[in-house]
């Protein structure tokens, strides 16, 4: 009874299906390329080489995970690249910025990329904080309507991340005097502390470790965090500057109500939240997999867990949550898909009073 | 103080730090002799490393390899005449004439004598600025900045020769390649004609690659033989070594000007070199032999360019603002590891820093007493007969060129300038103009534009006295130059002999010029007024000397000098039809390299190369072919770069 049992377990055993027997996860063997369409350095590539690793760990079959550097066009070459050559079988994978974002969606003719297309493997943004010299007499979000000195802005490009800052300004009616031509907001930064500049906004990373320390020198005073837009379409606070108002309450102390419905709210919460909020994703082209696609973001999850990744991520993500993409897609998509009146806002404003060329 | 030193030191004597920081070294020298590669190469090479290993060996190994990114690309830049990268340019330019003169041990041995005691000067003073650094650098402002750059632009008013004239539309038509892309203060991009691939500009490597790599190359095919005839080369090792002792203060006002040009944000490693280079220029009296190959030309110009690495450091760990494309990848892993760059690096990380410092210092020490003990060695290279060297070079300045953006405009932008290049040559144009202005442009503009618009009278910037004493020192030379001209005039200096008037060949590029500015006044007019000023005046100016450099040519007034008698022989019929077939050549290369991809394209072109053009025979044409293909595979893959695949087999 016993051998017969063995034997017809074994030709069970013998007569399944190959696959059945032991499924090999999708990405087993595998090396996964991830187009950085910047150079090496940057602040889009340094997070994906601090996140390669942990990708390799917990992605089930333990794929390699290298990053190719794709440079030029500000982003727009290597986003092109992909969006023409990447195949859909999840080897090839894209991170973006907010500089891929804003000519997406100021419609400049270079883009050859549609983000509509992709799939989402992760998100994580960033925040901002505006402040200025103390010689404007500003202590609080309430006075920066009435600068004691004027207010003086150092940018980059009209056409870049600067666009939200030059949004906020709108918003909120500040009389601001912008001026372009920085390299950076390194740079930016720096004519700050000359005193060239008297207003000037950082990314929470840049304000935590290089702006706070002159606040407490009595050189600076923060007045307002860009805000954070959540998976629910609302600004909140950033949680890496709790303490600092939004421009959404701060427009309320100013003009006693809310700005929901004003164009241009609308307008600086879609830049907002397609370049901040959202700055820092991870694509996989149309057509990929689901297999390789749940494998990519339950490794996102798996990530998370990871007390050597917590205590890394906090240096490099700043505290900022990561998002499956599953979980974001749909924000984010929704984030960049701008209605045709806040776009022509955004497109008049860009090339009117700013004179850009797009 | 004295513990964070120790502390450095022990930490540098522990076994794995220092072989990581060799290991970083070793990278940086091979990366770059390979001309067109280097410092940003060999730090992303070396990027996979740094999650592996503890903040202090990886600061090691990057700035190891940060130290000696401008000594290995001395040697393509001397032996071969093509620029190892665009800071090496000036050394190219006295080194490879003292090459052909069989001085090549001295060239070398100059060059890296220099490189250390530079390199050293550089920590040294990284070291000692460390706690002045932050007022100093706060102290200069944009107009201090554009002071700066207008010194810089100045200094290559030194550089144009005898005949100012040209140099000076040399310079301008630099400005205007460095036009090309987006506007540094207006949101429009600049003569892209539609490309992609332009929109963000042309790049340094490839142009200062074009205009002197491919032109010496071309050059040297087409002048016949070896780069130097003759033999003997070891000789003038232990020269080299007494030039720099001779030169000594020379040495320290290459590494200040250096260090400074690292220091601050608005001018980088080719612009302090080149700036090094003008004023050792500007600054003698006796000038015949510059550009024929004066020693000094070298001395300079070699130590500001492993000074300018140290200076390039100071923002980066004290503002957090990377002073180049390494020390941004510097930055980069330092954040990485959660150290932050800034005021407290000086008071929390004191022993990183020290760290740093050391490992400078050291990788150059080694770095360049490497080079130096190798020189009379490699020296020897420049007897080989060149069109042996030629193919190899040649791929490897393609290779070189294409993973700057990995996209075909850079193999044609290479091309292009390698054409205007060796008409430049051929014709005696000067070219170091042209490289500065088209450094210079982008930073030129920018800390005007900034300048106007954040001070908004002229007086709030005109009186600072930053921007006083640098307005000095660019009047100074001038004012000296045109008190001596007026004494020569006075002791009756006989003029120029006049030359045949007439149509020639030459004038052919004069009238090309011409119209090259023309048509970007055309175009420029179309541009945003912020993006306007600047090429339009550049267009306008250029216009009028192109005329009037015309009108002088046809007339037969303008005198052709050429600078160096190698160059005169490239006059001759027989040079320029070999150089004519040779740039053909090229052009199919190019052209085939689009329609079946680089591997294909290269094997055919050296095979057909050392069968045809270098004789060489069958057996070892094809070892040689295919041990170029093979290294430029093991290149590519270590670079992370993808060879062309050609469109037809797409």
């Amino acid at each position: 009874m016993k051998r017969a049992t063995v034997l017809l377990v074994l030709g069970l055993l013998l007569l399944a299906p190959p696959g059945a027997r032991a499924q090999q996860p999708y990405y087993a063997g595998k090396t996964i390329e991830l187009i950085v369409p910047f150079g090496p350095g940057g602040g889009t590539d340094i997070e994906a080489r601090f996140m390669a690793p942990y990708f390799e760990k917990h992605i089930p079959g333990n794929p390699r995970f290298v990053i190719r550097n794709m440079p030029g066009g500000g982003s727009i070459l290597g986003a092109n690249w992909f969006a023409q050559n990447a195949k859909p079988d999840g080897l090839t994978l894209l991170a973006t910025s907010g500089s891929t974002i804003i000519p997406y969606i100021l419609g400049v003719s270079q883009v050859r990329y549609d983000f509509a297309k992709w799939k989402l493997v992760k998100v994580n943004g960033v925040g901002g904080v505006v402040y200025v010299s103390p010689r404007t007499g500003i202590t609080k979000a309430a006075d920066i309507l009435r600068p004691q000195v004027p207010l003086v802005y150092g940018g980059i490009s009209a056409v870049g991340l600067d666009l939200t800052t030059l949004l906020l300004f709108e918003v909120l009616g500040m009389n601001v005097r912008v001026v372009m031509g920085f390299e950076g907001r390194g740079p930016a930064r720096l004519a700050f502390e000359r005193g060239e500049t008297t207003i000037d906004y950082q990314t929470t990373p840049a304000y935590l470790t290089q702006v706070v320390p002159l606040i407490r020198e009595g050189k600076a005073v923060a007045v307002m965090s860009m805000g954070f837009v959540n998976d629910r379409g609302q600004m909140v606070r950033d949680p890496a500057a709790p303490d600092l108002p939004t421009p959404y309450e701060v427009y309320q102390t100013l003009h006693n109500r809310k700005p929901d419905g004003l164009l241009r709210w609308k307008a600086y919460q879609a830049a907002v939240a397609a370049s901040f909020s959202y700055q820092k994703a991870f694509w996989a082209p149309e057509g990929t997999p689901d297999e390789a696609l749940r494998a990519l973001r339950e490794a996102i999850d798996r990530m998370k867990r990871d007390p050597a990744f917590r205590q890394e991520a906090q240096k490099i993500l700043e505290g900022y949550e990561v998002f499956r993409g599953d979980q974001g897609e749909a924000a984010v998509h929704r984030s960049m898909r701008i209605t045709l009146d806040v776009k022509k806002y955004i497109v008049d404003l860009v090339t009117g009073k700013y004179s850009a060329r797009l | 103080m004295n513990e964070a030193l120790s502390a450095a030191l022990a930490l540098f004597l522990d076994p794995s730090r220092l072989s990581m920081m060799l290991l970083g070294v070793a990278v940086g020298l091979v990366v770059g002799v390979l001309p067109g590669m280097g410092g940003i190469v060999s730090v992303a090479i070396l990027l996979p490393f740094i999650t592996r290993l503890d903040p202090a060996a990886s600061l090691a190994m990057i700035t190891g390899s940060l130290a000696v990114v401008h000594t290995s690309d001395t040697i393509t830049s001397v032996l071969i005449g093509a620029p190892g990268s665009a800071a090496a340019v000036p050394t190219m330019i006295e080194g490879h004439p003292l090459a052909r003169q069989g001085q090549a041990a001295r060239a070398l041995s100059a060059a890296y004598a220099a490189s250390l005691v530079g390199g050293l000067i550089g920590a040294l003073g990284l070291t000692l600025s460390i706690p002045i650094a932050r007022p100093l650098v706060l102290s200069f402002g944009s107009p201090e900045l554009f002071m700066l750059t207008v010194l810089g632009v100045s200094y290559a008013g030194s550089l144009l020769g005898k005949e100012a004239r040209r140099g000076i539309l040399a310079g301008l038509l630099g400005l205007l390649l460095g036009a090309v892309g987006p506007a540094p203060a207006a949101a429009e991009v600049r003569f892209a004609f539609d490309q992609v691939y332009l929109t963000d500009g042309l790049d340094l490597a490839i142009v200062a690659l074009g205009l002197f790599g491919v032109a010496e190359v071309v050059g040297l095919l087409a002048r016949g033989g070896a780069v130097a005839e003759t033999t003997d080369l070891g000789r003038g090792w232990l020269q080299g070594l007494r030039d720099v002792v001779q030169h000594r203060w020379l040495v320290l006002r290459g590494a200040l000007i250096g260090m400074w040009a690292g220091v601050l944000p608005a001018l980088g490693a080719t612009a302090g070199t080149l700036m090094a280079y003008g004023h050792v220029v500007s600054s003698s009296r006796d000038r015949s032999r510059f550009g024929k190959g004066d020693i000094r030309g070298i001395i300079a110009p070699e130590a500001a360019n492993n000074a300018v690495e140290a200076g390039d450091l100071i923002p980066t760990l004290l503002f957090s603002v990377p002073g180049s494309a390494p020390t941004a990848i510097i930055l980069g892993a330092l954040l990485a590891y959660g150290i932050v760059p800034g005021p407290r690096i000086v008071t929390d990380h004191l022993d990183l820093v020290y760290t740093i410092v050391w490992s400078f210092a050291a990788a150059n020490f080694i770095g360049a007493g490497i080079m130096f003990a190798a020189s009379p060695v490699l020296a020897r290279a420049a007897s080989v007969p060149f069109d042996r060297l030629a193919p190899a070079v040649l791929l490897a300045m393609v290779l070189a060129s294409y993973q700057e953006t990995r996209h075909f405009g850079d193999i044609l932008t290479l091309l292009a300038l390698g054409l205007v290049g060796y008409a430049m040559k051929v014709t005696g144009w000067p070219r170091a103009p042209m490289l500065i202005g088209f450094v210079l442009a982008g930073p030129l503009e920018r800390y005007y534009f900034l300048t106007i618009n954040l001070y908004q009278h002229p007086t709030d910037w005109l009186l600072r006295p930053g921007v006083v004493v640098l307005a000095a020192l660019l009047v100074a030379p001038f004012a000296w130059g045109a008190v001596r001209a007026v004494r020569e005039r006075a002791a009756g200096r006989p003029p120029a002999a006049a030359a045949r008037p007439g149509f020639r060949p030459v004038t052919l590029f004069s009238l090309l010029v011409l119209a090259v500015f023309a048509a970007a006044a055309l175009v420029a007019r179309e541009f945003l007024p912020g993006a306007a000023l600047m090429p339009l005046s550049v267009a306008a100016v250029g216009a009028v000397l192109a005329a009037a450099q015309l009108a002088q040519e046809l007339r037969g007034r303008a005198g052709f000098t050429v600078d160096d008698e190698g160059d005169a022989a490239l006059t001759r019929p027989e040079a320029l039809r070999r150089a004519a077939w040779l740039l053909a050549g090229l052009c199919g290369y190019a052209g085939s390299i689009w329609l079946v991809g680089m591997r294909a394209a290269s094997g055919v072109w050296v095979l057909g190369f050392l069968l045809g053009v270098a004789r060489v025979r069958p057996t070892a044409a094809l070892l040689y072919t295919a041990a170029a293909l093979a290294g430029a595979e093991v290149l590519s893959r270590v670079l992370g770069v993808r060879l062309p695949p050609g469109a037809l087999l797409r």
